[in-house]
């Protein structure tokens, strides 16, 4: 015997059923309390509520555990973990994590960078742009978890964090209606999608970063690295590379690289600083601290001597010279020559050895490693002169060399930079003076239009920057580019890093002079 | 105003017991109606999925509704005039777990002769029982069984340690008997008895320094040294928890030192600690309490599985039956709360919370009226066994507290939790209804007199026609 029960119909029924469920429980309820007093135990001496205390505390208990449950029960997108855990191990159909529609990463524009899009009664999350932007968007997946802002976003994306009281009315209602498919919420960036792509197509096949920032607000318009993986597939096979072309490092914010001739920028502004006018001494047979050391030469030296001829030096120079020539040789006697306490007074100044956060939540933090910087003896005068040309016990990542860029660019003040669009510029620390600042952009002006990287000066901008050629263990040198545009009123700092790519002038410059323009033409530059 | 036609506090005819006890008459019925719905939830979501109709199926709400019938009816022709609210409130969530036990499909309706069946409706006789037992005042006897309940806990622990079986790092009784569940019977009457007999010595801290009777707490000390010794041998930590709580309530209700809750409390740090360095298994339920997503396949499995299905729940549930608790492991006993979660939403769990609350608050309302320290502390102790038991199930299940492996009690599948719970009810019941008439005349007569009570009194005549007339027409 079947019992004809249309299963259509029945979904109708079983709502109503359990409505009167609820109601006939909520009537027991209120008749339980409105007879309570015709219930009394008479027979009993008279209460003397000598136990109302306890009995409050008991609510109180299980007050707070109902409290406690309604956070997983009702506001579970709170807690990504959780939400992974859902994804990947629940089989109730119904249960409404399978069918989150967690918001889209967008760009500055409004392009999506990650969106979200449902297929068999399941979410996927597509990377339009493969690896491009994955060392900033990061990866999100049930199996292996998730990185980027994708993890450090995670509740915003769910929907979990609700900062407008539309958003509290949004989650509310969802809660009360019992969505099942919880819309979350959008996250616009600071990142431009074309800047990056045109960042990625420069760097071709060589591994490197760049990042392009403003000077003024922080905002981050390009953070590329290279190589990097594709969110769209990830396995476990992906967590196995290691090596310098490990695709999950972000060679922008972490990657540590020698910064080599970069760093002059900031040996220049520590000697401006301490009031240096005069000159030093450049002879082409270099300076050393002890003979039992390796001289420290210019560039001239070296490819004099390949082409067989004989080069004399720069002899007597001043800073600007020597800072748009790149003499290693000058450098290096200005920085052993203010020694150690100086040195590293400028380095802890200019945030040397930190992690410099530029978003964070609860869920995680995305951050920034400055650089490496060991301390080493105040007896080692040979180290610090090799620290003073970039070279030795000192590492940096491009983003930082960027930063230290942006803070030439905006007098001397560094803006702490951020990813996200909503959120507020804050300053970061005053690196140098506005006045070293000023006289420290001229001369890296006087870069590109006479010095090292004269090859990217370029009549529709005037670029502003510093070349590096850093020589590393791994090979040949990396190729280094750190400056900003237009020199007048700078909008924009860049630093290009191109792992092995050889002289910075001819590798880096020409790709930060591309980014540069397209931003320009884009309007990025006014 | 007259007090003519209006039910007395202590009935001695038939039809002054019908009327006293209307209010619980008009509750159970709104309880049978609320539940009935609830098994129309399940038994309808079998059908949409296909399932053939058997008059069988309707065997649960049947046996339910005898249940209610027959308790009431029992209750009127003893002219008991006990409390009412406790009742309804029990029935209620009774009712309830009934109906999650057969939608768990733990209730095995093809077999007559399953243990299953029967258990509910033993366990409301068993109930009732007791109650008649030992009502009238009659509970006081019990007192004088102090050693008997005594010898009588240490024997329950002992015998499951003789012929229960290992499993998971923990003792379990064959099939459906897990003696120690007695335990939260018979210590409770051992310390009543003991605190009531040995009330001042206990409550003697000395003069200036205050210090704990050591004279008078060491029988007590070696009868719970040894209790404490076979429950940690069979690693029940969840009834030690309850036991060491009530024991504490107990002691502190008894001799109003405050003092007994300072000692409880170093004593449950240090124990706790010890606990947690000798047991693995309780090394990994704390691991699984505070980080759940270390190793959410293993350890924390259950737990998360658990709240999944709260989480998917929501607020109003995906309705009684349409769920899936059969992801969550052993969610008949120790997970019912999350089915609960799952199928009735966050709504179905904070009303099984109040209505928990409101049994509590009658476990210690009438302990509050309650002239007899032995009563009021027999009351007090099965109220903090029932409450820490519910406590420690909910939190457990909630990721609140550690889980501790027990069952919810009245709802969750567990025969021997189930008729112990209903043996604590008849106790309460029948301390509800106070001291034998002779004693009690003069109270009575005091209380009827009483001026204040008149306004309730003028509305009663007025509400008691139509419920008569109802009760009549059924």
């Amino acid at each position: 015997m079947t019992l004809p029960l249309d299963p259509s119909l029945w979904s109708a029924v079983r709502l109503v059923l359990h409505v009167a469920f609820f109601l006939a429980v909520f009537f027991l309820l209120k008749e339980l309390v409105g007879l309570r007093d015709l219930a009394r135990l008479r027979n009993l001496p008279k209460p003397k509520g000598r136990f109302r205390v306890a009995f409050v505390l008991l609510t109180l208990l299980f007050g707070g555990l109902l409290i406690y449950q309604a956070t997983w029960q009702l506001t579970g997108v709170y807690r990504p973990e959780f939400i992974s855990f859902m994804q990947l191990h629940d089989r109730r159909g119904f249960n409404p994590a399978h069918r989150i529609q967690r918001g889209r990463i967008l760009d500055r524009k409004g392009e999506a960078l990650a969106y979200t899009r449902e297929r068999n009664g399941q979410v996927e999350r597509i990377y339009p742009d493969g690896p491009i932007f994955a060392p900033v968007v990061g990866y999100t997946q049930p199996r292996f978890g998730a990185t980027g802002m994708e993890a450090v976003a995670s509740v915003h994306l769910n929907g979990g964090e609700p900062t407008s009281l539309d958003d509290w009315g949004e989650l509310g209602r969802q809660i009360v209606a019992g969505d099942k498919r919880p819309k979350g919420k959008d996250l616009v960036l600071t990142l431009d999608a074309e800047l990056q792509r045109l960042a990625i197509e420069r760097l071709g096949d060589n591994r490197g970063a760049v990042v392009l920032l403003s000077p003024q607000d922080g905002a981050v318009r390009v953070l590329a690295s290279q190589p990097a993986y594709d969110p769209n597939h990830i396995d476990s096979a992906l967590f196995l590379k290691r090596g310098p072309s490990a695709p999950l490092l972000n060679r922008a914010t972490q990657g540590l690289y020698p910064p080599g001739s970069t760093f002059k920028i900031a040996v220049a502004a520590m000697a401006i600083e301490q009031g240096f006018q005069g000159t030093l001494d450049c002879p082409a047979e270099g300076f050393t601290t002890s003979s039992a050391y390796r001289r420290i030469r210019d560039h001239e030296y070296y490819s004099a001597r390949q082409h067989g001829e004989v080069w004399r030096g720069y002899g007597r120079i001043g800073l600007a010279k020597a800072f748009s020539k790149s003499s290693n040789v000058f450098f290096a006697q200005l920085g052993a020559g203010y020694g150690h306490d100086t040195f590293y007074a400028m380095t802890d100044r200019m945030l040397l050895n930190r992690n410099i956060t530029l978003h964070e939540t609860p869920y995680g933090r995305f951050s920034l490693r400055t650089g490496e910087l060991a301390r080493i003896a105040d007896s080692d005068k040979y180290g610090l002169a090799q620290l003073s040309i970039g070279q030795g016990r000192i590492l940096v990542t491009p983003a930082y060399m960027a930063l230290l860029a942006a803070s030439v660019a905006n007098q001397g003040i560094a803006v702490r930079p951020r990813l996200i669009d909503a959120a507020s510029s804050a300053p970061l620390g005053r690196f140098m003076s506005a006045a070293t600042a000023r006289q420290l952009a001229s001369m890296m002006r006087s870069v590109v239009t006479e010095g090292t990287a004269r090859g990217i000066n370029d009549p529709r901008l005037a670029i502003s920057g510093k070349t590096g050629t850093a020589e590393n263990p791994q090979g040949d040198p990396h190729s280094w580019f750190v400056g900003f545009a237009p020199a007048e009123r700078p909008q924009l700092a860049v630093a290009v890093l191109v792992e092995q790519g050889g002289y910075g002038s001819a590798v880096a410059a020409p790709i930060a002079r591309d980014l540069l323009i397209r931003a320009q033409e884009m309007g990025l530059i006014r | 105003m007259s007090v003519k036609g209006k039910a007395p506090s202590r009935p001695t005819t038939l039809s002054e017991a019908w009327a006293l006890r209307w209010p619980e008459r008009h509750l159970l019925t709104i309880c049978a109606l609320a539940i009935s719905l609830g098994f129309m939830m399940v038994l309808g979501s079998g059908y949409a999925e296909g399932q053939p109709f058997k008059v069988m199926d309707l065997a649960p709400f049947a046996i339910y509704g005898a249940c209610l019938a027959v308790m009431h009816i029992t209750l009127v022709a003893a002219r008991f005039h006990g409390d009412q609210i406790l009742l309804s409130s029990l029935a209620f969530l009774a009712g309830f777990g009934l109906l999650a036990q057969y939608r768990m499909g733990t209730l095995d309706l093809s077999d007559p002769t399953s243990a299953s069946l029967y258990l509910f409706p033993g366990s409301i006789a068993l109930m009732l029982a007791v109650c008649l037992a030992l009502m009238r005042g009659r509970y006081e006897r019990l007192k004088d069984g102090l050693w008997i309940w005594a010898g009588l806990s240490l024997l329950l622990v002992a015998a499951l340690l003789a012929l229960g079986q290992r499993y998971r790092g923990g003792v379990y009784g064959a099939g459906l008997i897990t003696p120690t569940e007695f335990l939260k019977v018979t210590v409770v009457l051992f310390l009543a008895s003991f605190v009531d007999r040995n009330a001042k010595p206990l409550a003697n801290w000395g003069k200036g320094f205050p210090r704990p009777p050591l004279k008078a707490l060491l029988p007590l000390g070696v009868f719970w040294a040894g209790l404490t010794a076979l429950l940690l041998l069979q690693r029940d930590l969840g009834m030690f928890v309850i036991l060491s709580v009530t024991l504490l309530v107990m002691l502190l209700v008894g001799t109003q030192r405050l003092g007994y809750m300072v000692l409880g409390g170093l004593a449950a740090t240090a124990a706790g600690y010890l606990m947690l360095s000798l047991f693995s298994h309780g090394q990994r339920r704390i691991q699984a309490w505070l980080m759940p997503f270390e190793d959410p396949t293993g350890n924390s499995w259950q737990i998360l599985q658990g709240l999944t299905g709260m989480y998917s729940g929501g607020l109003w549930g995906e309705g009684f039956g349409e769920g899936n608790p059969e992801y969550t492991p052993i969610a008949q006993s120790d997970f019912i709360y999350s089915v609960i979660g799952e199928e009735l939403g966050f709504v179905g769990c904070t009303l099984i919370v109040i209505f928990f609350l409101i049994f509590f608050s009658r476990g210690l309302g009438i302990a509050d009226q309650t002239r007899s320290n032995f009563g009021r502390l027999v009351c007090i102790g099965l109220t903090t066994v029932l409450a820490t038991q519910t406590f420690l199930n909910l939190g457990g299940v909630t990721k609140f507290i550690p889980l501790t492996g027990i069952t919810l009690p009245f709802i969750s599948h567990g025969g021997s939790s189930l008729v112990t719970s209903f043996i604590s009810l008849g106790l309460l019941l029948a301390i509800s209804e106070g001291p034998a008439k002779t004693q009690g005349a003069g109270t009575r007569k005091k209380t009827a007199t009483r001026p204040e009570s008149g306004d309730t009194k003028q509305k009663r005549p007025a509400s008691k026609k139509k419920p008569t007339a109802k009760a009549k027409a059924e």
